[in-house]
Formats: C-alpha cells, sequence, structure tokens
C-alpha cells in the first residue's frame, strides 16, 4: 500500500496530566509520534499506559480534571492544542473522527441510528435533512448492514454489538474524515465479529484515504492492520517504528516481553511468558525508565535514564539504550 | 403501545375496587357506634338508649355484613351518591366538587414553577459542576430541605402578608366572593383565574393569583430541592456517560450536547419524582391549604379523618385513588415517550 511521507499529524512531547485528590496522575508524559497520510499507525500497550488519553487529547475531549501540560499536535501543520474550542468543534467529526471500545454505551439509545449519523452530516456539510438522510442510508449500507432503509429509523438497542460498531463506524466516517481514531473498536466484540470488523475498517480506509490510529492491547490486531506502531509504556513510547521491525526485531524489553506473551502458530513448542510484576502505581511511577522495576534485563543504569528514544534504523527508534542484549534472545 | 394503555385503563376500575374496598374494610374497624355518628345529629346521639341505638344501626344497615355494605355504597357511588358530609355539612359531592378546582388550579399553576424551575435547578448545577453556581445551588437546596415548609409558610406569611401587605392568604379577596356569586359571571371551566379570563375580568384574575403565589412559593422551596438534587445526580451520571463523548467527538456545540444528548436521557428517573409530585399537588397540599388559609381538597380530607367523617373519607379516597391510577399511567406514558427502549421493547 502506498504510504505518503508526509505527516498529516504530528504530535510533539505530549503531556498530559490529571489533577486529583491523591497527586498528579501524568497519564501522558512526553509522547511524541507523527501519523502519515492514508497509513495505519498502531498504538498498543496495556490499559493504563496513557494511549486511550492521547487520543482524548488529540481530540481535546478530556474531562476538567486533566490538563494538558505541554507539547504540539500539529493537525497539517496547525496546532490544535493552540485553536479556539469553536475551531476544535469543526475539526472534530468533520476532520478528526473516532470510534469508541464499547458500542453498547457509545450510541445514545434515546435516538435512531439515523438521527446519530445525520447529526453530524447535517452539522459540517450544511445539507438538508432528506439528503443527511440518504448518506446516512448509504453509510449503512457500506458499512455492511442488510436493509439499512429499516435499520436507519431502528435505535441502538435493537441492533446486535457487531452492528452497532459498524453504525459507530458509518457515524465516524459520515463527514468523510481525514483521521479516524479507534480506541479499541473490536475489543467488546465477538471474536468471529472482530475480523469482520478490522475488515471493514481497512476496507474503509483504503477507499477513502483516511489515516487511521488503532489503539489496541492487542498486538493480534496491530499485526493485522497497522503500518507503524508506537508501544506505550507508563505514559511514554517505548519503541516506535515500522511494524515488520517491531515484531520480527523489537528493540525494547517491554516490546519483547509483550511479543513473547502472545501465543504464536509459527512457532513449535513456544513457551508463554507473562511479564512479571504489575503495571506501575501512575500517582507514582519508577524512576528512570519506567518499566524497570519490572525488566529481566535491567541494570543499576536503568534508575536514571533520561526518557528519550534512540534510533536503531531510520524506521525504527527505542527508548531502551541497551537494546543490544536483545541481539541474542531474538523473540521466542 | 395503545393496547398497552387500553389495558391500563382498562384495570383502573378493579384498582379503585381493590382501594376502596380495603379502606371500606378498615373503617369498619371504627364499630359501628361510631359509624351511626355519621347518620345522627351529636346533639340527640348522647341520650339514645341502646335499644334505640340498634334500631337505628338496623334502619341505616351497620348491622349488615361488611360486603353488603360495601355493595351499598358502591351501588351508591355509581348512580353519583357518595354520602353526607359531616364536616362539609353538604353531600360529599358536593363537598369535593366545591374544592376539587381550587385544588386543581392551584397544582396547574404550581407545576410550572415548581418541576420545570426544580429541574432546571439541577441541570444547571449538572453542567457547571463544582463551579460557584452548582455549590451555590447545593447550599440552596440543603437549606431548602432541611427547612420545614409549615415554618417557611409562616414566614412567607408573615413577611409578604403581614409586613408587606403584598400576599394575602385565602383563595380570593371578599369582593371577588360578591362578584363571582352576581348573575354576570359566568362558570365555564370552574377554575376561577380561567373563568375571571373567559369573563373578561382581569381584576379577578389577578386577585386569584396573587393569593396563588405564597402557597407556590411555599410548595417549590421544599420540593425544589428535592428535585433538584435528583436531577442534577441524574444528570451527572448522563454526562459521564460514553454517547456523551461520541457526541462531542462529532464537533456538536455543547448546548446541542446537553439539551438534544443529555438532557432526555438524564430526564428519565426525574420523571417517576416529578410525575409523584404532580400527583401530589392534585391530591391537594394540607399544610399549606391550612397555614395559607385556603378552601381545598387536602384540608378538608384531613379534617374528615380527624372527624371520623366516613362518607368524606371515602369520597376523598376514591378521588386520590383515581388521580394516582391516573397520574401514574401518564408517568408510564411519559416514560415511553422519552425511552425508546421501553416503548419497543
Amino acid at each position: 500500500m502506498y504510504v505518503s511521507r508526509e505527516p498529516i499529524l504530528q504530535v510533539k512531547n505530549l503531556k498530559t496530566y490529571f489533577y486529583t485528590e491523591d497527586g498528579v496522575i501524568k497519564a501522558v508524559d512526553g509522547v511524541s509520534f507523527e501519523l502519515y497520510k492514508g497509513e495505519t499507525l498502531g498504538i498498543v500497550g496495556e490499559s493504563g499506559s496513557g494511549k486511550s488519553v492521547t487520543s482524548l487529547t488529540i481530540m481535546r475531549l478530556l474531562d476538567e480534571k486533566a490538563k494538558i501540560e505541554s507539547g504540539e499536535i500539529l493537525f497539517k501543520g496547525k496546532d490544535l492544542l493552540k485553536i479556539s474550542e469553536e475551531e476544535m468543534r469543526k475539526i472534530r467529526g468533520n476532520d478528526i473522527a473516532m470510534i469508541f471500545q464499547e458500542p453498547m454505551v457509545a450510541l445514545n439509545p434515546v435516538y435512531t441510528i439515523g438521527d446519530q449519523i445525520m447529526e453530524a452530516i447535517i452539522l459540517h456539510q450544511k445539507v438538508k435533512e432528506s439528503e443527511a438522510r440518504k448518506i446516512a442510508i448509504d453509510l449503512l449500507r457500506k458499512v455492511g448492514i442488510p436493509e439499512p432503509e429499516k435499520r436507519v429509523d431502528q435505535y441502538p438497542h435493537q441492533l446486535s454489538g457487531g452492528m452497532r460498531q459498524r453504525a459507530m463506524i458509518a457515524m465516524a466516517l459520515s463527514c468523510r474524515p481525514q483521521i479516524l481514531i479507534a480506541d479499541e473498536p473490536t475489543t467488546a466484540l465477538d471474536v468471529t465479529i472482530q475480523a469482520q470488523i478490522l475488515e471493514l475498517m481497512k476496507e474503509l480506509q483504503r477507499e477513502y484515504g483516511m489515516a487511521l490510529i488503532m489503539i489496541t492491547h492487542d498486538m493480534g490486531v496491530i499485526a493485522e492492520t497497522a503500518d507503524r506502531v508506537a508501544v506505550m509504556y507508563a505514559g511514554r513510547v517505548v519503541e516506535y517504528g515500522t511494524v515488520d521491525e517491531i515484531f520480527k526485531n523489537p528493540k525494547h524489553p517491554y516490546t519483547y516481553a509483550l511479543l513473547s506473551s502472545i501465543p504464536r502458530l509459527d512457532v513449535e513448542d513456544q513457551e508463554l511468558k507473562s511479564i512479571p510484576g504489575t503495571v506501575p502505581d501512575p500517582l507514582n511511577f519508577p524512576s528512570g525508565c519506567r518499566f524497570h522495576p519490572r525488566c529481566e534485563f535491567a541494570r543499576e543504569e536503568c534508575k536514571n535514564l533520561d526518557p528519550k528514544l534512540f534510533e536503531v534504523s531510520p524506521s525504527h527508534y527505542t527508548a531502551c539504550p541497551f537494546y543490544g542484549v536483545l541481539e541474542n534472545v531474538g523473540v521466542k | 403501545m395503545t393496547a398497552y394503555i387500553i389495558r391500563r385503563l382498562l384495570i383502573l376500575p378493579l384498582i379503585l375496587l381493590g382501594v376502596t374496598f380495603i379502606i371500606f374494610g378498615m373503617m369498619q374497624l371504627l364499630g359501628s357506634d361510631k359509624l351511626l355518628a355519621a347518620y345522627v345529629n351529636p346533639n340527640v346521639f348522647d341520650k339514645l338508649t341502646d335499644e334505640e341505638l340498634e334500631a337505628l344501626k338496623d334502619k341505616y344497615g351497620l348491622n349488615d355484613p361488611l360486603i353488603v355494605r360495601y355493595g351499598k355504597w358502591l351501588n351508591g357511588v355509581l348512580h353519583g351518591d357518595l354520602g353526607w358530609s359531616v364536616v362539609g355539612k353538604t353531600y360529599v359531592s358536593e363537598a369535593l366538587m366545591q374544592r376539587i378546582p381550587y385544588t386543581a388550579e392551584l397544582a396547574l399553576y404550581a407545576i410550572f414553577p415548581v418541576i420545570g424551575v426544580g429541574i432546571w435547578l439541577g441541570i444547571v448545577a449538572a453542567v457547571n459542576h463544582d463551579k460557584f453556581i452548582d455549590h451555590a445551588i447545593r447550599i440552596f437546596a440543603v437549606i431548602g430541605w432541611s427547612f420545614p415548609d409549615f415554618v417557611f409558610g409562616l414566614f412567607i406569611l408573615m413577611i409578604f402578608y403581614s409586613f408587606l401587605g403584598w400576599l394575602p392568604p385565602g383563595n380570593f379577596s371578599n369582593w371577588v366572593e360578591d362578584a363571582i356569586k352576581s348573575s354576570n359571571f359566568h362558570y365555564i371551566t370552574h377554575i376561577l383565574s380561567l373563568d375571571a379570563l373567559l369573563n373578561g375580568r382581569f381584576d379577578i384574575f389577578w386577585d386569584v393569583i396573587r393569593h396563588l403565589i405564597g402557597p407556590i412559593i411555599t410548595i417549590s422551596w421544599l420540593w425544589w430541592a428535592y428535585l433538584l438534587r435528583i436531577t442534577r445526580s441524574s444528570m451527572l451520571e448522563v454526562l459521564n456517560k460514553e454517547y456523551i463523548r461520541t457526541a462531542r467527538a462529532k464537533g456538536l456545540d455543547e448546548k446541542v450536547v446537553i439539551n438534544k444528548h443529555a438532557k432526555r436521557n438524564a430526564l428519565i428517573p426525574v420523571t417517576t419524582v416529578g410525575g409523584a409530585m404532580v400527583i401530589n399537588l392534585f391530591a391537594g397540599t394540607v399544610i399549606v391549604e391550612v397555614i395559607f388559609n385556603r378552601v381545598g381538597l387536602g384540608s378538608f380530607v384531613a379534617q374528615a379523618a380527624t372527624q371520623l367523617d366516613y362518607a368524606a373519607i371515602m369520597g376523598g379516597a376514591l378521588f386520590y385513588s383515581t388521580i394516582l391510577v391516573v397520574g401514574n399511567l401518564i408517568i408510564d406514558i411519559l416514560y415511553a415517550a422519552i425511552d425508546p427502549r421501553i416503548r419497543l421493547g
């Protein structure tokens, strides 16, 4: 697939903190990545790694407790953190759309599917209701919902989970956005439905030429959909590069551990490993490399490491300066 | 939906039968002597001999079995005869018909300020969560909640009647009574303020409204506190739902997010409480009627209960259960209108 080298979105040193009564949660703490036109960037990490907060920061949909401390989010050269709320509203749903994890709760139960899709079309494209309705029906057909003329007037509770997620996708695509952020779009669905939805998203991405940010905790989803991947741990990107390089040649012990923990069909007698310890307390992250207490290769220097990325190759970066140790082990 | 409403309306008479039978049965626990008092002039009552008492009980059927007596009462009701009210010194039906329009009038005018404003305050507080206005509204709610309505009503009366002379007690001024009894005042709806307008008597209309303001403020005071707290918490819960985030992610204006996406969902639980309040308004509000010296159902039935005026109690019970059943039916219909999950199962 052709992927342009022109970034449509650049996130630079983004820091989003939550001020709670117990202290400051540094949910996103210096995250940088680029998204190129037409590509799929996977953001992968355990829950609490800051991947969802990153996406909500891009959309500026955080609640009041969250504060964007610093950083830039450049969308076609414009810093989304500097524009007014009104300008941001014109971008939301129109240029950058988002789909959420739980299609069960992400649709408003008291309005019809059609009404909820048409809303964004009428808002951004300034078309009449009858025209918007036609577009909505076409979209529902496009996302593979049977009898779209009938479904358009149905309520979310009358649709199955998979159908609802399809309707969510139709809603997100209604204004032909340039970027689609999908936050765990298949996590809440049955496995068979998951594959269908991912396939549908890939197909529509190709057709619409959108850039896609796929947020997931599932390395399998990344392997299936993404061109490049940013691995997040405790609010930071720890490894960043093309899917090929990262899956074949992980250069960060965390990525290495993640990959070792998923079953693979191509490896015989694979020993599944779990990562020792637990995700660190966000109120009290470890010093230096935040993964060091759980890292099997950790050494004394790791406690005072600077959080920066080292270049492995022009398309592969890691936060671990000692990534050489992984040379000899390989992914088991 | 239509079938559901028809089914509910068909059940209505059964519920009324059940409620009135239970109350009728409980009234019999008073014993036949007390019940006889409803039929006999109290001045003569004490002088009667036991034989005369028994004869009177036989005459009025008080020695008949419960079911027979209930049947007789029911037969009377079906013929529009609810019996004689000792307290009202008139037929029960007459006494109720005199008072229901006043109660209905207060209820009609109170619905918007009490329910509407209460809900509005709750929404404003939730939307401005943890900001100054939210704290101010919550403090107001706590004060309103802990301040008894009879004390508050007296305050209103003292300040706005005794001191300022703005809001007089009663249903209307004395001159209005003469005016509405004259032959050129036509009763059309029996709601006095409306009839005043229809007769072109704006002076009477204004007088009636002036008498309604004190009671409405007093009812509002307590009910706002309750209603706004329920609305606020329901709204806060809804505002944290994912579909609200979806709505925002579409680029919708925050006003649309709140007015279209949040409000309708938040009002579902509020409908129950608000509906119960409206039912209470139409059933009459005893304390407000007593404090403001108003003619109304609440004070009448309360008086009937204290004086064991059993025909009036039965009449009141019949009215209350009708209001309750019909009111709850309306609440259920509203639910279905708001929430398609109920409407479409």
